[in-house]
């Protein structure tokens, strides 16, 4: 029993030391943190319960929202951001909540309009909507 | 065979599948970047050579972890010893800041599969605006509200221009705090909803036109307070 144990700890201890030393190595270069806090986020069901107040903006290339979108999205993305926004702030009130979706789950591009909106233009009440285009795709189908 | 044996069999083996030498070598798996104020795109070479004794497959395209990066394959198949890379541009759109983009390489190498190559551009900013958005509720006092120019990292601004676009609002611009300008902008009336963009032009001396915007608006009346 005790050379099992012995022997076990020896091969947790073998697999740890590369374990140890690519978190050394990739310390600065893995993100450790979510950059969206959960209370930034919006599940379809809830944005969908706001209704009229809420303005949905498509942070997708423009190619993809000109296929399809949420219907009466708005486009707003980084390659165009000067020439976008300004149409987002004509149709902005701050009792409106503001939900940005992007392709799917791991696509960041919502997580960075959304930022941009917070910290450039002083939004407040701006969601990320979880599961992006996907989720809303799916719903419908 | 006794559990000593085996254990240190296992350990061996173990051992030498994580250190047998991967068939595809990167020179680098992290680009990183500096392209220069208002530069349109940024290039990442990524360079390979097989060091394995057969040839290496590209399955399909590198994907990217962005609409904004594009990947190109130079070659399909990398015979034994045959160097190449992949070029990867990230066009930088309306970026700032530190951008991160992802490059995902797939190939039949059963050492290794899947590569995940990572370009990573510093967009340089020659301004910055604080906040980009002045508004007024409906019958709020119509008193000047500032927008703060901060110039970039490594930026001396000289002088900042602004323009509106409506007659409906007013920009003026005075120095501020540590080489920063503020812009003074006041709508002439509030009893009415208003839109203007403000076109601002920062002076940095250093050549770049690059034009930034902000927008002013009054709200529509019967909007609710925040």
């Amino acid at each position: 029993m005790k050379t099992l144990l012995r022997q076990s700890l020896l091969l947790i201890g073998l697999a740890l030391l590369p374990a140890a030393g690519q978190a050394l190595y990739y310390r600065d270069k893995v993100s450790w943190q979510t950059p969206v806090a959960a209370s930034e986020m919006v599940t379809l069901p809830q944005a969908q319960s706001w209704s009229a107040d809420t303005i949905w903006i498509d942070a997708r290339p423009q190619d993809e929202f000109e296929r399809e979108h949420v219907p009466g999205a708005l486009l707003l993305n980084e390659d165009r951001w000067n020439e976008l926004l300004p149409q987002v702030l004509a149709v902005w009130a701050p009792e409106k909540r503001v939900v940005i979706y992007c392709s799917s789950e791991s696509c960041g591009s919502s997580r960075e309009i959304a930022h941009r909106l917070r910290k450039e233009a002083g939004l407040t009440n701006v969601f990320v909507l979880e599961g992006g285009w996907e989720a809303w795709k799916k719903e419908k189908q | 065979m006794n559990a000593k044996r085996i254990l240190f069999l296992s350990v061996v083996s173990l051992w030498i599948a994580a250190t047998a030498p991967a068939a595809l070598v990167w020179e680098k798996t992290t680009v990183e970047l500096n392209p220069a104020l208002g530069a349109p795109s940024a290039v990442g070479v990524f360079k390979y050579e097989n060091k394995g004794n057969t040839a290496v497959h590209f399955k399909g395209a590198p994907r990217t972890s962005c609409g904004c990066t594009v990947a190109a394959l130079q070659k399909n198949e990398v015979a034994p010893g045959e160097k190449g890379e992949i070029t990867a541009t990230f066009n930088i759109g309306d970026r700032t800041g530190v951008q991160m983009k992802t490059i995902t390489v797939e190939t039949d190498d059963p050492q290794n599969p899947t590569t995940v190559l990572t370009l990573k551009a510093n967009i340089a900013q020659l301004l910055e605006l604080q906040p980009a958005f002045v508004f007024w509720q409906a019958g709020e006092e119509a008193k000047p509200k500032t927008i703060l120019a901060k110039a970039g990292k490594g930026v001396t601004l000289k002088n900042v221009e602004v323009t509106s676009s409506s007659g409906d609002f007013t920009a003026r611009v005075e120095p501020g705090p540590a080489g920063q300008f503020k812009i003074n902008v006041q709508p002439k009336d509030t009893g009415k909803a208003l839109n203007a963009t403000l076109t601002v032009k920062p002076d940095a001396g250093t050549g770049a036109a690059k034009v930034y915007y902000a927008q002013a608006r009054v709200m529509p009346p019967g909007t609710a307070k925040p």
